[in-house]
């Protein structure tokens, strides 16, 4: 293969950079295809794999519209597409983005044995989103033609054998401002997918909140990113911000990010990479990885805005890895927090730029029991921390709100709601879940926070969501599965997250007849392994006396009275989180 | 080449690092549900092996692992084929 004289894309480039003032995507992608940068995409070590400038990305979109075009697929035809980081995908997507079709980018499997939870993953999200055509990079496909089962789709295969179609002589005609322009996946849980759907309007007012406001693009920034694609932070982030500023982008795939974390800083280092985002725990992942005497190895001196996103931020974390590679040139002050969700697109505000992770130190008595936010200079166990995620982007609104939706003043924990042009359309053929999430044309996050001289500080994300490595997991999904085994019965099962040292844990507490031992025992084994096969995590599984569990009024368990018990409880123990499980 | 029983071997190397202390592990014991490996380390295990045999292991041929002994198959397969002309 001619990959011997391949090199990396610019950073810079003689066209005049314009910051996301598009009407479309496709508008913006034949605006970036002037110039010479583009995508670049690594492996595991390091060694550039695919460059793709984004003049050949529109040249190859085109090519995959018409095809499809030539299958017979009609404008607002759902792709699905499994969102591998590839340069497939991208051409798919922006193909869809130039005949009208709305992309749907999917998850791919992920560990050790996952093939049977995939599918049926796979196969919810496909009927949800009833697309036409399927496309997906071909050691993927059989996980695909497993998936689809009852879907009509027309076409089911990967880019390269699309290509390999007769391209009709058409006239394209791309999606336009008021078109939905994509779906994302990443709200609702595993058994009721909910797709959000985002308006061209949408994606655009977004793109141009982020990258001009938030983040202050220029001329000389350059994107990296292992962030998956299926992800609203990896594909709204890290595939749509940098095409609509004309930006290079080096890709490391999540799984190799995940089996050397290092590498994502080594290519900053190489490539003079000025902006990356990762949740916390991509940060921490670093710190536990770095080598002694390899910190000076890397240099982040580029490293302009290190964002921060997608779970509950921790400072501490943050705080070991600026001080763990300040040696390689990392400025503390490039952290930036900031707050998204997919049914805004995805940004919603982001902290002042160059001051780093600023902390609220605030009563903790005061908060639990007034829902008040109120500066605190004592003890540190009578404290509770909270970081500046900043204001809402401009043309935006944020207010915080009472359970009754009364608007609530500064310093008052409530619910994060919104307005503005970024906000999506709704959820996809799902009337019911749309009408409980908008009030008129303000969105209820279901998040939790309060505002401080305007700028946002989260408590706690949607109502009872497990939010592990940057994943949102359903405590449903989670229940029901453990409701699954013969031992189980339905309603006995309630899981919610704890915090705990390193990360949040995740609690499963089980009504339990059996008295036996031995058997006691084994049925946590079981239980725990399960969810483990299931969702990749260790859970801390409990098993509890019959009619133990709390409900609600309408007789349903109660996660929330849960979790309070059960951190009542370790306290007075004083059982450190650590030593569950 | 490199046996598959030299692989298997390697592989108990790299588990007994990662698993509980005091497991014990046997060729046929299920990775996740029985031995407890999250994700993160099953992501450990995958580069140490990645780096002793000097090969990119693809996501696809973990799916359908459970066992020490099926891991040590994928890997021996993949060297297989990286170790023969069509590369």
């Amino acid at each position: 293969m001619a990959k011997l004289y391949m090199s990396a894309t610019l950073t810079r480039h003689a066209l005049p950079q314009r910051v996301a003032d598009f009407s479309t995507l496709a508008e913006a992608l034949d605006y970036a295809a002037r110039g010479h940068t583009g995508l670049n995409f690594y492996d595991g070590r390091c060694r550039l794999t695919a460059v793709v400038q984004y003049a050949a990305l529109r040249r190859e979109a085109l090519a995959v519209a018409r095809r499809l075009h030539g299958l017979g697929l009609s404008r607002g035809d759902r792709v699905a597409l499994i969102a591998d980081t590839e340069p497939g995908f991208m051409e798919a997507f922006y193909g869809c983005q130039y005949a009208g079709f709305i992309p749907v980018p999917l998850p791919i499997p992920s560990g050790l044995g996952g093939h049977a939870s995939y599918v049926e993953k796979l196969g919810g999200l496909l009927k949800s989103c009833e697309p036409t055509a399927i496309l997906a990079p071909s050691e993927w496909l059989p996980f695909v033609q497993e998936a689809a089962g009852s879907c009509n789709a027309l076409f089911i295969g990967s880019v390269k054998e699309i290509k390999t179609q007769a391209a009709p002589p058409v006239e394209l005609e791309p999606s336009q401002p008021d078109d939905v322009a994509y779906l994302q996946y990443t709200s609702g849980s595993t058994r009721f997918p909910r797709g959000v759907a985002v308006t061209q309007r949408a994606v655009m007012a977004n793109l141009q909140g982020m990258l001009r406001d938030g983040l202050g693009v220029g001329p000389g920034d350059r994107c990296v990113s292992w962030l998956p694609f299926y992800h609203d932070m990896g594909l709204v982030g890290f595939v749509l911000s940098p095409m609509a500023a004309q930006m290079s982008v080096d890709y490391l795939r999540t799984q190799d990010f995940a089996m050397r974390p290092r590498q994502w800083l080594n290519l900053i280092s190489q490539n003079r990479g000025t902006i990356a985002f990762a949740p916390p725990f991509g940060y921490d992942l670093c710190s536990r990885r770095a080598r002694e005497g390899e910190v000076t190895r890397f240099d982040l001196s580029s490293w302009r805005v290190a964002g921060i996103g997608a779970e509950p931020i921790r400072a501490e974390v943050l705080e070991r890895f600026a001080e763990q590679f300040a040696p390689a040139g990392f400025d503390r002050n490039a952290f930036l927090p900031s707050y998204g969700l997919a049914e805004n697109t995805l940004g919603v505000s982001f902290a002042r730029r160059g001051v780093g992770v600023q902390v609220d130190r605030i009563d903790r008595w005061a908060l639990e029991h007034r829902s008040m936010a109120i500066p605190f200079n004592g003890e540190g166990s009578k404290a509770s921390l909270f970081v500046n995620c900043g204001a809402v982007l401009p043309g935006h609104q944020l207010e915080i709100r009472d359970e009754a939706g009364h608007p609530l003043p500064e310093r008052q924990v409530g619910r994060i709601t919104l307005q503005g042009p970024s906000l999506m359309s709704g959820y996809f053929r799902d009337e019911e879940s749309t009408q409980a999430h908008m009030d008129g044309d303000w969105l209820d996050t279901g998040d939790l926070g309060y505002l401080h001289n305007g700028e946002l500080f989260i408590t706690g994300r949607q109502k009872d969501l497990l939010i592990v490595r940057g994943r949102n997991i359903w405590p449903q999904d989670v229940e029901y599965l453990v409701e699954s085994q013969p031992e189980v019965r339905s309603g006995d099962v309630i899981a919610f997250l704890v915090p705990a040292e390193a990360d949040p844990r995740v609690v499963v507490l089980v009504q339990c007849r059996a008295t036996d031992p031995e058997k006691r025992e084994s049925l946590v084994r079981t239980l725990a392994g399960l969810i483990n096969g299931e969702f990749g995590f260790t859970a801390t599984v409990e098993l509890v006396p019959p009619h133990s569990l709390p409900r609600t009024s309408s007789g349903k368990p109660s996660r929330a009275e849960a979790r309070k018990r059960f951190l009542e409880q370790m306290q007075s123990e004083s059982r450190l989180p650590m030593a569950f499980g | 080449m490199i046996s598959q029983e030299k692989i298997l071997e390697r592989l108990f190397f790299y588990l007994n690092r990662l698993a509980p202390p005091g497991a014990s592990i046997h060729p046929d014991i299920d990775l996740i549900q029985e031995l407890g490996l999250d994700s993160v380390k099953v992501m450990d295990l995958v580069m140490e092996l990645e780096d002793e045999f000097d090969l990119s292991i693809p996501l696809n041929i973990l799916t359908d692992v459970h066992t020490p002994t099926q891991l040590a198959q994928a890997v021996f397969s993949l060297m297989e084929h990286a170790d023969g002309v069509v590369r």
